[in-house]
């Protein structure tokens, strides 16, 4: 009983972390139609950022709001320096076939995901350092027993649907969101109605960067802070999304607490040595049996 | 005025425009009409910003289109209704209605209300189906609906390509009386593309005819229907 609750506890709040990777992921793709590998490489960068601050006095708070914002800002950075210009090279002869076109923006973030780590190494040194929660990390008592759900599993539940419903709200009834995805469904047909597909494809960037700034934010506490420590949660967002369905944001937030809660009862049912194992085999089941994902549409994009 | 000069837009190595002149006078309807792979829909697409043209110039009201961008061109006032029911099946209707007037939304909030309005009394199907995904409408309902996403921008030029594609005789019927009622009576230009060249120059006051990238016939559109001669030569009827 108490592992069962400890399972279920565990899956919820990593199950929302991983949400956030997934939508993150799901972003980029819709708007931009790219599958970002540099995702959780800039979480990394921006948590360090936020590491360095609270390290030098800042509060807490401080270094959440300034790693956020500059998740965002990488992200417009990424897209305006190294994706859009790429884009706009699909005439020339490297990009003449549609697979490559497709193909080397995905390459080009694994290249972005290695500059940022190793940038992260020369500037804050590649060992690990531990990175604070904003409330505590011990369990509640209910009826002198310590449950295995602490402050800082309620804060980031909490963070995150907060997050998650503000994002359905600007992307249900705001006029940038429908510019969105107007533009994610049908690029011509956006442009032609005045909007201006290049500043949108930017703000996926930045939407898409600052959850996945505030995703590194909230996993580190219980890990440590490296240049590698969020690639783990790369392939766990991206199965994730896979899951969901590539191009549905419900489905990447049903998709990461699925595998919030497929890793938590592989940790405590079997070993956690097992958990990567599991995250392949899910991946790998889901692309056999249901390739689309659980909300992905019919519908092959147009990449 | 809509002023073409000696344009040129190339695919590779297939020219698709070459060398196209034509002008459309405002507050009336012009019609291009050709074979298939005249160049009519390139034409557009040039228009509109979507195909780059290698030379030659573009220009409404005295402004040269030449160089920007499809959503800049949309904000000057020329909208592009492009061929094949262009619509986002996973918007709602009113969404892609709304879609069409988003970049008005600042200057002219009061209006856009206003605007959707009248397309609802243009084609009131479409208020009956306002909240339906536009993936379940009929090819007529997307080919209005479509139609609706451009004006709502208010444009003063519309270019519409080839609104008859895949619908029955009666709804382009009705959608042509539409455009046409619209053009006379609130001064819209209108450039129509269209295959069906006969329905195309009954309503139109002047025709281009186009073959092969070039512009064959530019005359009064009763004359060019009156011409067996063109028409048996371009348009096989």
């Amino acid at each position: 009983m108490d592992t069962l609750l400890a399972a279920l506890f565990t899956g919820t709040s990593r199950g929302a972390i991983y949400a956030l990777v997934a939508m993150g992921l799901v972003l980029v793709w819709r708007g931009a139609g790219i599958v970002n590998f540099a995702q959780m490489g800039q979480a990394m960068f921006s948590t360090y950022i936020a590491s360095t601050l609270i390290m030098n006095g800042y509060s807490y708070w401080i270094g959440f709001v300034v790693a956020i914002i500059a998740g965002a800002l990488l992200g417009v950075l990424l897209d305006l320096l190294v994706m859009r210009p790429l884009a706009n090279k699909k005439q020339t002869e490297l990009l003449s076939s549609a697979s490559m076109r497709a193909a080397v923006p995905v390459i080009a973030s694994l290249g972005i995901l290695g500059v940022l780590q190793a940038l992260a190494g020369i500037f804050w040194a590649a060992e690990e350092r531990g990175f604070p929660a904003p409330v505590g990390q011990t369990g509640f008592t209910v009826a002198g027993q310590v449950m295995p759900f602490t402050s800082f599993d309620l804060f980031v539940v909490s963070v995150v649907a907060l997050t998650l419903l503000m994002t359905v709200l600007f992307f249900k009834k705001t006029g940038v969101g429908l510019a969105m995805r107007a533009s994610a469904l049908d690029q011509e047909v956006a442009k032609l109605s005045g909007i201006r597909t290049n500043g949108v494809r930017a703000l996926s960037w930045a939407i898409s960067g600052a959850a996945s700034s505030l995703a590194g934010l909230l996993l580190t506490p219980s890990s440590n802070l490296s240049p590698y420590t969020l690639d783990l949660a790369l392939i766990i967002g991206f199965t994730a999304a896979v899951v969901g369905g590539l191009d549905s944001l419900p489905g990447s937030v049903l998709g990461g607490f699925i595998l919030g809660f497929i890793i938590s009862f592989v940790n405590y049912y079997m070993s956690p040595e097992d958990i990567f194992l599991a995250i392949l085999a899910v991946l790998i089941f889901v692309l056999i049996v249901r390739p689309r994902g659980i909300f992905g549409g019919k519908d092959v994009r147009r990449v | 005025m809509l002023e073409i000069k000696n344009l040129v837009t190339s695919f590779g190595s297939v020219i698709a425009l070459n060398g196209i002149s034509m002008t459309a006078n405002e507050s009336v309807i012009t019609t291009v009409i050709g074979a298939n792979g005249a160049g009519k829909s390139t034409l557009l697409r040039t228009i509109s910003g979507l195909e780059k043209p290698s030379a030659g110039s573009i220009s409404w009201k005295g402004q040269s289109l030449l160089g920007k961008r499809p959503e800049e061109i949309v904000r000057m006032g020329v909208a592009h209704v492009p061929e094949g029911h262009a619509v986002i099946s996973a918007l709602s209707v009113e969404e892609n209605i709304a879609m069409g007037a988003l970049f008005r939304r600042r200057k002219y909030k009061s209006d856009i209300a206003a605007a959707t309005d009248e397309m609802f009394t243009l084609f009131p199907r479409l208020l009956e189906r306002r909240k339906q995904l536009a993936g379940t409408l009929s090819g007529g309902e997307r080919q209005m609906l479509a139609i609706s996403r451009a004006l709502v921008a208010r444009p003063s030029l519309l270019l519409l390509d080839e609104p008859s594609l895949g619908l029955a005789p009666l709804v382009v019927e009705q959608i042509i009386d539409s455009i046409n009622t619209l053009s006379r009576t609130t001064g819209l230009t209108v450039l129509l593309v269209e295959q069906n060249a006969n329905t195309a120059l009954n309503v139109a006051d002047h025709g281009v005819l186009l073959a092969l990238g070039k512009v064959v016939a530019d005359r009064p559109a009763h004359e060019l229907k009156a011409d067996a001669n063109l028409r048996a030569a371009y348009l096989g009827y």
